[in-house]
Formats: structure tokens, sequence, C-alpha cells
């Protein structure tokens, strides 16, 4: 009698171990982000994922192709017709940090294609920002990331800032 | 006079005259870069117009303080042109198109064979391997022949230093970074990458692929690679570019093609008129007891 | 300096105070003949020193001003017009009108017109103090004035126009110094340096054609370096060297034609019978070459704007400008002197004279200031002090100019020691001073032997 039982106990629950799916994005995919690989001028961007994939529902529309979504622009077609999941739907793991080192340039003049992607700067800001722009999300700079000292300092902004010199415009060029 | 006497007095004087102002033979131009020329792709439709680039050259360069900050976008309200305290300025234009205005970023655009080079006369402009044309302090001599040559008004000078007044313009970075083959300060904080740094030929390639991917997205046309010889920094708009405060009129020929006939024909006139003068001399002045000495004859017309 | 010489002050000519006895020393030549009283009571007396004393009061503490706190302090510092009047006015609009170096040694020396040689003397220093002053102004404008002759010796930029002006004007202003050091030679008695220097004159006046064909031109062409930034009516892109060569030559005659019109009516103490009596005469000749060098000019700017189609521009307000500049400084002149030259008016020639040279300064300054640029919205006008200073610079000029003609024979005939009325001898004759000269011969060129006084015009 108790062995039954034992055995049922354990049929059902290997049988929802295994009828789950393997992909639940849900659960292994972080809520919030810290993105601080580029800190320098601004403090670190705190992103709210879990927002986003509310509001924008398709992962392609970020992460292109990478996150399994099959792509639909025709130009990228031609290619990735089949093409799922990628290891890694990091934007870093594509957008390099220092897109115009001298490695950097060397490596893209030998590829024959996607020798154009933006660095990882551009592809945060033109994908973020473009987006932003058209569903009226946050467009200034500080909205997404506060200036630090170092940026007031950089920007002669803040605490940084010239003295008013009103109503003195320079002489000379147009 | 002596004819021997006059002979070489005539000699002494045109060979003085030649001295020194030897012609280098130029070639037609059409000089497209050094093949390891460096450039800069400027795609106008990714710019926001956050001036980070300004800020950017003004540290790198080490320029005054701005006299406002480079966050403050009033600046915008009036068009402005590179100083000898900014190298590079953002523009607003209202096109009218939507999506807003477009932003443009004006600085020296490292022309092949620039405006600036040819017209100094002391030599203290280079344009080096790397494609940046650099200037040196050292032997300017402050004429100022090269702002009026720039067709893109572009180098300021230091007016206001009594001492040594010299010429201020964008030098692509090169003593701090083109040299050892880094990208300029602008280009490495632009956030929406609106500069793509690379080979010259490789970002025409670049952006014709562009323009041929999004052809919605884009005129088409790279501002600067023909323009008076081909620059190397290169421009992509989505309007038209003379809407956005860029020359359109000015030709494909370097600004050196409009001298260089006149140049050609200075050897001409040294070789020339020595004869030609001296012909006249010995014509007009046959039977007039000029200075031959030997000529006994008396004028006789009343 | 009429009042003296009414009194019987005796002008300085020749040598000799007193013939054959004392003669005048440095001093007393710089003097003008005066003790150093009446000398300083003369130039109180005159009105124009007092106009050169407030000019120069508030002027040269200006040219101090620019020198010690740099270009921004006069000039509005202007990038998109680096250009500003010293250089316009100074440079582009003197240089014209100072060819009259070449233009008349090549008459005398070069085409053997000898009846010219009043008047050559004045030509020549016009041309020398043109072109020296030019350069003055330069130093004015430059911004690192000390390394002038940089591409001379540092750094060369041969492909540059500018390297060739800089180079011919600094070749031309040796050899008209050596053209001028003849009377200076003649006046401080150094007949050596005279005779060397009439060895070389006809090279001399060779190079100074080359040289003045070329530079004349070349200021001409730094402005193809601006092509779109010149009005396309002031601009050639072929011809713009030739229509500044070729508006010189009526502009150094015409200025000739002006400066011994002044210097008649100014001091015609200091001009000799030889000089007063061919002056109307010589004036006309330089006034028919004017007339064919405006008639020239006229000619091939409107082949200028031909060739590159641009009469459209025409109809526009710069193009009313365009009219007005050629009319008031090409052609009115045309006519006067048609019209004068025939009927010997000597008055309308002068006034002639005097549109054209306007006409010269105002084709400059228009070309590289009033319509530079002219695509920007901005016009750009030089500020009071660049006015000033420029004034101040040409007060200079003209004080420099008096100086010159009040002791150096250039006006005037430097009378030898023995004044005997022989007839000229023949062949080349070594030796200064102590060659028997004819009485009211023309030149010292006749006490040389240089032989044949100048035919009588009509």
């Amino acid at each position: 009698m108790y062995a039954v039982r034992t055995w049922l106990i354990g049929g059902l629950f290997m049988l929802a171990l295994f009828t789950s799916p393997a992909d639940s994005s849900a659960k292994t995919t972080p809520d919030t982000l810290e993105l601080d690989v580029l800190v320098n001028l601004y403090d670190k961007v705190k992103f709210n994922h879990a927002k986003h994939i509310m509001l924008v529902k398709d992962c392609a529309d970020c992460h292109h192709h990478t996150a399994g979504t099959l792509a639909q622009n025709p130009n990228c077609v031609r290619c990735h017709k089949n093409s799922g999941a990628t290891a890694s739907v990091a934007c870093r793991s594509c957008h390099i940090a220092q897109p115009f080192s001298a490695a950097a340039l060397r490596e893209k003049s030998r590829t024959a294609y996607h020798n154009d992607i933006p660095g990882l700067k551009g592809a945060y800001h033109q994908a973020c920002s473009g987006c932003h722009q058209k569903m009226g999300g946050p467009t200034g700079c500080e909205d997404c990331h506060k200036r630090n000292k170092k940026g007031d300092a950089f920007f002669s902004a803040g605490a940084y800032a010239p003295p008013q010199s009103h109503g003195e415009k320079k002489h000379g060029g147009h | 006079m002596k004819r021997r006497d006059f002979l070489k007095g005539c000699m002494a004087c045109g060979a003085a005259a030649t001295l020194g102002v030897s012609q280098k033979a130029w070639g037609i131009g059409s000089f497209e870069g050094y093949p390891e020329g460096m450039g800069v792709l400027v795609d106008l439709t990714r710019c926001v117009g956050c001036r980070s680039c300004e800020a950017a050259c003004n540290k790198e360069q080490q320029l005054p303080a701005p006299d406002a900050p480079f966050d403050d976008k009033s600046v915008f309200e009036e068009k402005r042109r590179p100083t000898e305290k900014a190298y590079t300025v953002v523009n607003r234009y209202e096109t009218g198109k939507e999506g807003g205005p477009v932003f443009r970023k004006v600085q020296c655009n490292h022309c092949n064979e620039p405006a600036c080079l040819t017209s100094c006369f002391v030599n203290a402009y280079t344009k080096t391997k790397e494609g940046a044309v650099i200037y040196n302090s050292k032997v300017c001599v402050g004429c100022r022949n090269c702002m009026i040559a720039c067709p893109f008004n572009v180098p300021g000078y230091s007016y206001s230093s009594a001492l040594n007044p010299v010429v201020k313009k964008c030098i692509f970075c090169y003593d701090t970074r083109l040299k050892y083959g880094k990208p300029p300060a602008c280009v490495e904080i632009c956030p929406q990458q609106v500069l793509t740094f690379g080979h010259r030929n490789d970002l025409l390639k670049i952006g014709r692929d562009r323009i041929r991917e999004k052809p919605e997205r884009y005129v088409d046309h790279i501002y600067g690679e023909k323009e008076v010889g081909g620059t190397s920094w290169l421009y992509l708009a989505g309007v038209d570019f003379d809407k956005v405060g860029f020359d359109t009129t000015m030709g494909n020929e370097p600004i050196i093609s409009n001298v260089k006939d006149f140049l050609g024909i200075v050897p001409m006139v040294l070789t020339i008129w020595p004869a030609l003068f001296t012909g006249f001399h010995l014509l007009a002045t046959k039977n007039k007891n000029h200075e031959d000495g030997h000529s006994e004859q008396e004028d006789s017309k009343p | 300096m009429n009042r003296y010489i009414a009194k019987g002050v005796k002008t300085v000519d020749s040598h000799y105070k007193v013939p054959g006895k004392s003669k005048w020393n440095l001093q007393e030549k710089l003097l003008l003949g005066l003790s150093p009283k009446q000398y300083l009571i003369q130039a109180l007396r005159n009105p124009f020193n007092w106009l050169l004393a407030v000019i120069f009061a508030v002027g040269l503490p200006l040219i101090a001003i620019r020198f010690i706190f740099g270009l921004a302090s006069v000039t509005h510092s202007s990038y998109d017009y680096p250009w500003g009047l010293f250089l316009c006015f100074g440079l582009f609009a003197m240089v014209p009108l100072s060819s009259s170096g070449f233009m008349l040694g090549t008459t005398v020396e070069i085409f053997g017109r000898h009846d010219f040689e009043p008047i050559e003397r004045l030509a020549l220093l016009n041309g020398l103090l043109g072109y020296l002053f030019a350069v003055v102004y330069l130093l004015v404008d430059l911004g690192q004035p000390w390394r002038l002759p940089y591409p001379m010796v540092v750094a060369y930029g041969p492909a540059a126009v500018l390297f060739l002006v800089g180079w011919h004007v600094a070749t031309y202003l040796s050899v008209q110094v050596c053209e001028v050091s003849v009377a200076f030679f003649e006046w401080i008695g150094f007949p050596v340096g005279k005779q060397g220097v009439r060895k070389i004159t006809l090279g001399l006046t060779v190079s100074g054609i080359i040289l003045s064909t070329l530079h004349q031109g070349a200021l001409g062409a730094l402005f193809n370096y601006a092509p779109n930034k010149v009005h396309p009516l002031w601009y050639s892109s072929a011809f713009q060297w030739l229509h500044f060569f070729v508006s010189s030559i009526p502009g150094g005659l015409c200025m000739v034609i002006v400066v011994s019109t002044i210097v008649m009516k100014t001091m015609s103490w200091r001009c000799d019978d030889n000089f007063r009596n061919n002056l109307d005469k010589l004036t006309i000749g330089l006034a028919k070459g004017a007339s064919m060098g405006l008639i020239t000019y006229l000619a091939i700017k409107l082949m200028g704007v031909a060739h590159d189609n641009k009469w459209e521009y025409i109809a526009t307000g710069w193009g009313a400008w365009y009219i007005f500049e050629m009319g008031i400084g090409v052609i009115l002149p045309l006519f006067l002197f048609a019209w004068a030259i025939r009927r010997r008016q000597l008055g309308v020639i002068r006034f002639g004279a005097l549109l054209t040279v306007f006409g010269v300064v105002l084709n400059r300054l228009n070309t590289a200031m009033i319509t530079f640029n002219w695509k920007l919205a901005e016009r750009e006008i030089p500020t009071w002090q660049e006015v000033i200073i420029s004034v101040t610079l040409f007060s200079i000029y003209i004080v420099v100019w008096r100086f010159i003609l009040y002791r150096l024979p250039i006006l005037y005939t430097w009378k030898t020691a023995d004044e005997r009325a022989t007839t000229p001898a023949r062949g080349y004759v070594t030796g200064g001073d102590q060659v028997p000269s004819m009485a009211g011969s023309y030149r010292s060129r006749m006490e040389d032997g240089i032989i044949r006084p100048a035919r009588q015009w009509p």
C-alpha cells in the first residue's frame, strides 16, 4: 500500500517537473538590471526589465532574434530564417564597449557583414531613445542616468557652470 | 651703357627674381586621400543635439571654459561656427520634417586637398597619412589666408593674444589619439554613435550601404565624398543638405585648382618678359643714340 | 616756405650754398637750407601740420594699443572676415596705385621715351612709397609681424600665391630702392653709387616689369582661393589676376597725375622749371596711357562676366553697385579723358584721374571686403579703431612723401658744380659731378653723358 503511494507521488512530481516549460523566461530573466559597464560621467542606469517586457511584449523588438523569436525583417531573414536563441541575449555580447579601437577596426574590415553595428553605448541609446521618442518615454540624458560630479565638470554644468554673462554676444563670425 | 653691362645686369636681376620661386609639379586634383587615411562618417539622422561632442573636444584639446554649459540647449537659437574656443559646434535646423529638428555637427572636414594647406605660404599645414590636417603654430605668421581660403569657414584665430596669436581648429585629435590609432574624443563620447570612425574608403562603403538599406531614411548623397576634392569627414542626412547649413554649390574641384592656372603662368612670365621687353627696348631705341655710344646720327625730325 | 623764398632764402638744389665756395652740410640739407628756428616756424605755421598733429595724437596711441594688446583690441576679431581695412585698403588698394614705378620706368628706359623723364622720378618714388607702406600696413595687420621673413628663410610654401606675393614684393622693393637711390646718391653726393646703379638700370627696369606683372596679378589670384565668397560680378575664375593687373595700369598712371597735381598746389617752390613747364604735357600723355588701360579693363571685365555667364547678377542690388563702380571709376573717366585730352583741359583730366584712383580703390575694397562673404547674412563694417589707424598710417605715408620731396632731387634737377652751356658730350662718360652740364639740362642723366635732350612734343 505505502509503496504504491510513494510511486504515485514521485510520478506526479516527475510529471510536473518535465511538463513545465524549459524556457520559462519569466522565471530566469531579471526584473531589473543595473547597466554600469560604461559608467564614467553618469551614474549607472537602473533598468526596469519587467516593465519593458510588459510594455513591449515581443522580445525581438529589443533583442533581435537572439531571444528566440524568428526574424521578420526581410533583410535579416536572408540569413537568419531559422536562427533561434543565442547563448547570451545581453546587448554587450555583440555590441562591444570600444567599437573603434584599433583591434576592433582590424576585425571590422575582415567581416563581410554586420560591419556597421553600433558599439554598446550607441546600441543602448539608439534602441532605447528611438523607441522612447515614439512611445513617449524618457528622452533627456538625465532622465535615465544622472550626471555624477565628474560629468558635471566635463559638461561645465551644475556646480561647474561658467558664471552667467547676460547679453554678451561675441563679435565676430556669424 | 655698354651692351655687356646691360646684359649682365639683366641676367643678375632675372636670376634674382627666379630665385626661390620654385613651383612643385602638381598633378590634376584627383588625390583621393592616403590609402590608410581615416575618416568619420557623420549620420545626421541619429544626432539628438546633446552636445557631448563639444564637451569632449573642449576637454581633450584643453580649450578654455565655455560661455555656457554644454547641456545648455539655448545656444541652438543662433547658428554658431567653430571659433578659437570651440573647435566643434552643433547647430539645430528646423526643417519641418516629422521627426523633429535636425542637428548638425560642424568641425574641420580634413579635406583631401585642403584649401588651407595650399594657401599657406609657410607650409604650416600638413595632411598626415592618417588623414588629419594638422597645423604647426611655430611657423605661422598670422596672414589668415587659410581662413579666407577654407570653403567651410572653419579655422578660428586667437586674435586676443598679443604675443602668440595662432590659428585654432579641429586637428582630428591627432596629437593625443589619431597618431596612436585611436578615435577622436568626439567620436568616442557620442552616445548615439552619430560618428563612425574608420578608414575613409570603408566609410564610403558603409555610407552607401546605409543609404541602400534604408532609402526612405537618407538622402542619396554622401556629402564630402567629392566636394572640393573630397573630405575625410563625410555626412549622411535625412533632408537636403542645403537645408541643414551645407554649401552645395562648391563643386568637386579642390580649391587649389582655381589658382593652378595662375601659378603655371608665373614661370612663363619670368622667362618671356625679359626677352620681350629687351626686344621692345632694342626696337624702340634704335637710331636714338641711347647708350650705344657708336651711333652718331642726329635726329632730324622737327 | 614761400615766405622764406620771397625773403631771399636759397633752397637746396645743389651741393654748394655759394657756388664754388661753401657746401651745404647734412643738417642744412635736411632742414631745407633753413636755420632750425626758421624750420620750426614754418612747420608750425602750416595748417596741414595741425591736422596731422590731431591725427597722430589719436592714431599713434591706437597703433601702440594694437601691438600691446593684440588685434582683438582694435578689430572685430572676425573669423569670417579675417582681412579688415588694413589689408583691404592699405595693401590691396595701395599696391595697384603704386604701379607707377614700373610704368614710368618702362616708358623711359625700355621704350626710350625720355620726354617723360621730368615725371619719372616722382612716379618711381610713388611706387616705392606705396609698396613700402603696403608692407607697413601688412605689418600692422599680421598676427605675428616679426615672423614676416619666415617665408623667405624659415618655412616655404611655394604652392601658395601669397608666397609669390611675398617674394616679389620684397624683391621689387629692393629694385625700387635702387631706382630711387639715384636721386638719393645725387643728394648726398655719392657719385660712385649713382654710377653703379645707372649701369644696371635697364636690368632693374625689366625685373621691375616682371615682378610687377606677377604680383599685381597674384594679389588678384589670392581671391581665387575663395571662389564662393567673392560676389560673382567681382570674381572671375579665369581672369581674376588679369583684372587686377590691367586695372593697376590706369591706377598707377592716374595716381601720378593726382600726386603731381597735389605737389604743384602745395609745394610748387620745390618744383623747377623743367618740371613745371612739362607737367601739363606729361599729364596729357599719362592720361592717354590711362585711357588705353581703362578701355582695356572695361573690355576684360565684361568678358569676365560673359565667360562665366553672370549677366543675371547685374539685375540685382549688387549689380547696381557694380554698375556704380564701373561707371564712376572706368566709364566716366574714359569720357572725361576723351573729351579733355583733345581740348587740353587739364583740370578735367585731373578730375578724371581722381575718379580713376577712386574707382581702383573701390574695386579692391569691393573684392576684398564689401562683397566678400556676400552669401552670409551679416556684413561686417570695420571698427572705428581700424579706420583711425588706417588714416594715421596714411598720414605717416604723406609725411614721408613730403619729407623726401622737400629734399631729394625728384621735382627739381640737381645742379652740379660748373654750369656751363655746352653741347652735350657723346658716348658714355664716367665721373660724376665734375662733368660739364648744360644749362637748363633736363636731368643729371645728361651729365652722365647720356645724349640727346628729349624731343619736344607739340
